[in-house]
């Protein structure tokens, strides 16, 4: 038995209604309890905020593209190197950090929970091998079925229960979180170098639409009872105009679920442009959080854009080629057989560039324009909008009008014609932020009830304690400080356990992969459907026995088994 | 005569290439294989023995014919024999001229060495279980 | 017993059908498999025991004295480099990893002597890819340039290409078109529908002709280019630009050739261009393997794919400079820890000849032509074979090698962790 006491904690935790009260938070093999013995170990907070572990909903992390952005660019690696001292390995990399870069920066900033944003199926095995090797964060997949052929085709078919029992299959045979769909239907299209326009285009072949696939992968999510909701890169990322797009998908979503939204759409940033051209882009914030905040069945990610120098990554293979042809950058693709693509560029985002500018601006404004902040979470997208080591700025800059204000000064000229951001008055406040960068999260991943992003009693026992005294400090003028405040924990804690202290990793990290298996009756399991069977075995290049990914790849996995109404 | 070397891979060769003591390892890899008006031109017939010398190295080969090959060109099976001229030098990129190097070729009468022998020569100690 | 599914562990091609036949603790029969799956799974001349070099021949040493006096001689180095890695799992890698971290060495993997230069390239410009399946299901043009498929990757026209059925492509033979470019008329050569023979060292400029006529500027093309008529170039370029799906894979024709890396930024960018008209893929053909997964091991603990350096700390990168080739050239290294590979019969031997003077150890099951040049040898279990773990395919698609029999050799990354545990206990750390 491991006890620890951590006192005078300065706490915010929204999912309990916690707000800046100090207490003492006891722990128990790793669990938060009601009381500890007198021989716990102390921890004095000393006042200062103290948090649930932070959680990314949205984030590239681990696997293939990540990788392969990491092996393209030695020019990032020698941007960030660090070598081995203590119980830390040595990192390279800036926005591509190895994994153990991504591990300690994420638990020194406090952030104990990580969803990496995207997993091919087939490639799996590697995304669950990097978790390993990202040692101070529980780990989730989400996982890719944009362009998966078994998918499309029960859609086409109006197959609900089928389209349920494949994602059941697939998120069970590749311990997979939840579905994830990127540029649905695009993806499969970029096979043949095509893209699709809207979301009433057919899919070439398949004779499917994007909102068709939408539509009954969210039927299929409410059937399993997945702990989360469909997870959405909307279609036509990064085009001007593309707010059509982003609206018309929201319009398409149901009400489904009580416990949280029925529709998770990320980096939305990307998805809110106006205009026709890169000439005449325009901010449609407003437009995009007019309809969130009339749909609580919506929760989205800002994918705020930061300026300097990063890498776009995705499974959206025609966009990233679209990027090639404007950057002439390096480009990389790689499309994943039956199920998705992916493509990867660097790119530097540029206060010279009036684009970037209207970019940086209405992520801000989602944020500022959402009323409510537990529908629209902190997140870059990492490292697509900005290297995840960026959130202090952005916490910042929501809570401080006369940040954003120092900032928008410095932007080209024309981002006030474009913009609202400048004549936005909101300023967030503490518990607003603990809702973005926690609480939110755990609500829209269903991770609270794995006892993720709150202090309650039985809760997981990750808690951030950062330098922050919240009533001695006005965030709207004393903006430094809070960056600075949220750049290093005096204490990360993770499972009871310290891992990080004063910005340094102070142990091995032993983190958990959570993954879901939903049931499902024996007589819809596409195991049993010779059809299914057979297309495998014809079109993969792997044979189904060797798909799953075997439970050693999953150290310390965590199984969430779903009773759905299958 | 001079040629240019390349090597490369060969079924036999990885076939064989976890048993590199063995005669069969010794047979695939230390082939000269060369377009068959070269070896007419060299005055000699498949199966004879060439002298293939490098600016780093010396080797004794078999020949064979192969329509593929270019003439003024041969090709030897990636492996020690090939290894055995082929120079160090990487140009900055940490990869040997591998395929290109300038060879001089005469025939001879000298035997194929084996694995071992070329081992010693550069030092090393043949190991027989 | 029959063991079906078996993934063959020789080649980048990792086939995953192969049908095992297993009487006691050998294996007696190979179905599906190449004859290259063949002899290795068939395959004998392990080395018994670790030995150890003496003055005039050698002794058996026991297991923990070899893993102590390797140990040692790596904790002694200056200088050490750890080499090889290409015919293990990841588990073995990245513990190979973690010792050079350690001890402040340099590792790099086969792909220096390999892909390397394609990496550099890529790193320069980028890499349009896909996974074999892609290439099975839709390509109906395939361009083998300066590979020789049928030798060194005997199945990957059957799999995957040539005389794959595919999903778009049902009657494989009839609705692909294959190119095959090389300077030797190979095997593959004769069962292209085209074949371009091009002079020794004239990838590249074959390459820029091709560009230039993708993209319209086929008028600076002379009547010749490295031994291939305009017209052929021209036919070449069209056949590529009607595709539907086109799909380049190269080989060591191009990354050992006069030009290296050059040759295959080329290479690259001429698929970059004609993805302007339609999709086009370009991919290498991997040698080992898992030489790929040895790349994936290094990139996501030190960033860099090989070659690389701890004697800063940091981790440092530079071939040509931390490149195991160049380091034994110069006579560097004062200790070499080689693992699943052979730089006795596959480096240059005025290279390899340092490896003798200083104490090599070699970690590997066969007796190979490293065995000569090594203080000590420590046999193990062949990953795929006696040993399972994870290998990545030359797409990078990550299949877990099994295991068909158990023998009593240890598996190397066991001996390695020992190590790499022993050296920790005597630098106290």
């Amino acid at each position: 038995m491991t006890e620890l006491l951590v006192k005078n904690a300065c706490v915010i935790d929204p999912l309990n209604g916690i707000l800046l009260e100090t207490m003492d938070i006891p722990v128990r093999d790793g669990k938060i309890v009601s009381s500890v013995s007198s021989a716990a170990d102390v921890i004095d907070a000393r006042g200062c905020l103290t948090l649930p572990g932070g959680i990314d909903s949205h984030s590239h992390v681990c696997g293939t593209k990540v990788n392969f952005g990491r092996y393209m660019s030695p020019e990032d690696m020698r941007a960030g190197r660090t070598a081995r001292r203590g119980k830390m390995h040595v990192t390279s990399g800036y926005y591509v950090p190895t994994t153990f870069g991504n591990s300690y920066r994420y638990s020194t900033m406090g952030y104990t929970t990580v969803l990496e944003g995207a997993m091919a199926p087939l490639e799996a095995r590697h995304t669950h091998e990097e978790f390993t090797a990202t040692p101070h964060q529980d780990m989730l997949a989400n996982t890719l079925f944009d362009g998966n052929w078994a998918i499309m085709e029960s859609v086409r078919e109006r197959d609900f229960k089928k389209t349920a029992a494949i994602v059941a299959w697939t998120l069970a045979a590749v311990k997979g979180y939840s579905i994830k769909l990127t540029n649905p239907g695009g993806t499969e299209a970029w096979g043949w170098g095509d893209d699709l326009s809207s979301i009433h285009d057919p899919v070439p072949n398949f004779n499917v639409t994007p909102a068709e696939i939408i539509a009954a992968m969210i039927e299929a999510n409410e059937l399993l009872g997945l702990p989360h909701s469909v997870h959405l890169h909307c279609n036509n990322l990064g085009k001007p105009g593309n707010y059509r797009t982003t609206l018309e998908t929201f319009d398409l979503v149901p009400d489904k679920n009580n416990a949280r939204q029925t529709l998770y759409a990320t980096h939305v940033q990307f998805h809110a442009y106006g205009g026709t051209t890169w000439r005449d882009i325009n901010s449609k914030a407003e437009e995009i959080t007019r309809s969130v905040n009339a749909k609580p069945q919506i929760v989205m990610d800002m994918g705020q854009i930061m300026f300097g120098r990063t890498m776009t990554m995705t499974a959206d293979g025609p966009m990233e080629f679209n990027l090639y042809c404007l950057h002439h950058n390096k480009w990389s693709n790689h499309d994943v057989e039956l199920e998705t693509g992916s493509g990867i560029i660097p790119v530097l985002y540029s206060k010279k560039s009036l684009v970037n500018c209207v970019m940086w601006a209405i992520g801000l404004e989602l944020a500022l324009l959402t009323k409510d902040p537990y529908q629209c979470l902190l997140a870059t997208d990492n490292p697509n909008g900005a290297p995840f080591v960026k959130y202090p700025e952005i916490i910042g800059l929501l809570m401080s009008r006369r940040y954003r204000d120092e900032e928008f000064a410095t932007l080209h000229e024309g981002t006030g014609q474009r913009t609202a951001i400048a004549s936005i008055d909101r300023e967030m406040d503490w518990n607003e932020i603990a809702v973005m960068t926690r609480a939110g999260q755990a609500k829209a991943l269903g991770m609270a009830a794995q006892g993720k992003g709150h202090l309650g009693e039985g809760a997981e026992a990750d808690i951030a304690i950062y330098p922050i005294r919240c009533h001695a400090v006005d965030p709207a003028t004393e903006y430094r400080k809070v960056v600075e405040g949220f750049q290093k924990t005096m204490f990360t804690i993770k499972r009871g356990r310290v891992v990080a202290r004063d910005g340094e990793v102070i142990v091995e990290g032993a983190n958990s992969t959570f993954w879901v298996n939903p049931s499902v009756p024996e007589d819809l399991s596409v195991r049993n459907d010779p059809e299914f069977v057979r297309k495998f075995r014809e079109y993969y290049t792997v044979r189904m026995d060797n798909y799953p990914v075997q439970d050693v790849y999953l150290p310390r996995g965590k199984c969430i088994r779903t009773e759905g109404a299958l | 005569m001079k040629a240019i070397l390349n090597t490369g891979r060969t079924v036999p060769q990885g076939e064989a290439v976890e048993h590199k003591a063995s005669p069969t390892y010794r047979a695939v890899v230390s082939v000269c294989y060369m377009n068959p008006v070269d070896l007419m031109e060299l005055g000699i017939t498949e199966g004879a023995h060439v002298a293939v010398t490098s600016r780093t190295g010396r080797i004794v080969l078999t020949t064979w014919t192969s329509e593929g090959v270019s003439r003024g060109e041969i090709f030897v099976p990636l492996g020690p024999y090939a290894n055995h001229i082929i120079a160090p030098e990487t140009h900055a990129t940490g990869m040997p001229d591998f395929k290109g190097e300038t060879v001089d070729i005469v025939p001879t009468d000298e035997p194929v060495k084996d694995v071992g022998s070329l081992m010693e020569e550069i030092g090393g100690l043949r190991y027989d279980h | 017993m029959i063991i079906k599914d078996v993934v063959c562990p020789f080649c980048g091609c990792l086939c995953d059908d192969l049908d095992v036949e297993v009487e006691g603790q050998k294996v007696i029969k190979v179905q599906n498999g190449c004859a290259l799956a063949e002899a290795k799974f068939t395959g004998s001349g392990r080395l018994p025991a670790p030995i150890r070099r003496t003055p005039t021949g050698w002794d058996d040493v026991s297991y923990d004295d070899a893993i102590r006096e390797t140990a040692e001689i790596l904790v002694a180095a200056d200088r050490p480099l750890l080499y090889g890695w290409s015919s293990t799992h990841g588990d073995a890698q990245s513990m190979g990893v973690h010792i050079a971290e350690l001890i402040g060495g340099v590792i790099d993997n086969t792909s220096t002597v390999c892909h390397g230069p394609s990496i550099l390239a890529i790193q320069e410009v980028g890499h349009p890819g896909c996974t074999l399946g892609q290439v099975k299901n839709r390509a109906d043009v395939i361009v083998y340039w300066g590979c020789n498929p049928t030798e060194a990757h005997p199945r990957h026209m059957s799999r995957y290409t040539t005389f794959a059925t595919g999903f778009f492509v049902p009657e494989a033979q009839k609705d692909r078109t294959v190119i095959v470019v090389d300077t030797r008329r190979t095997e593959s050569a004769e069962i292209a529908d085209e074949f371009i023979r091009i002079e020794r060292g004239g990838d590249y400029e074959v390459l820029s002709a091709l560009r230039a006529i993708v993209r319209g500027k086929g008028n600076v093309v002379p009547k010749m280019v490295a031994g291939v008529s305009r017209e052929q170039l021209f036919r070449v370029a069209e056949i590529c630009k009607k595709a539907k799906f086109g799909a380049i894979f190269f080989g060591l024709g191009l990354t050992m050739s006069a030009g290296k890396y050059k040759n295959v930024r080329n290479a690259i960018e001429l698929t970059d261009e004609l993805n302007r008209h339609t999709k086009f893929t370009i991919s290498p053909l991997r040698g080992h393997g898992n030489v790929y997964g040895s790349n994936e091991v290094f990139t996501w603990i030190t960033g860099y794919p090989y070659a690389v350096d701890f004697s800063r700390g940091i981790a440092f990168y530079n071939p040509g400079e931390t490149t195991a080739v160049d380091i034994l050239r110069r006579g560097e290294c004062d200790a070499a820890l080689i693992v699943a590979s052979d730089p006795g019969a596959h480096f240059p031997h005025a290279a390899a000849a340092h490896l003798a003077k200083i104490p090599t150890v070699l970690i590997d099951p066969h007796m190979t032509a490293t065995t000569p040049l090594c203080r000590i040898q420590i046999p193990c279990t062949i990953a795929g074979i006696d040993a399972e773990g994870t290998a990545y395919r030359m797409d990078g698609v990550p299949i877990r090698y099994r295991k068909v029999i158990t023998s009593s050799y240890p598996d190397d990354a066991d001996i390695l962790k020992k190590i790499h545990d022993r050296i920790r206990e005597v630098q106290g750390s």
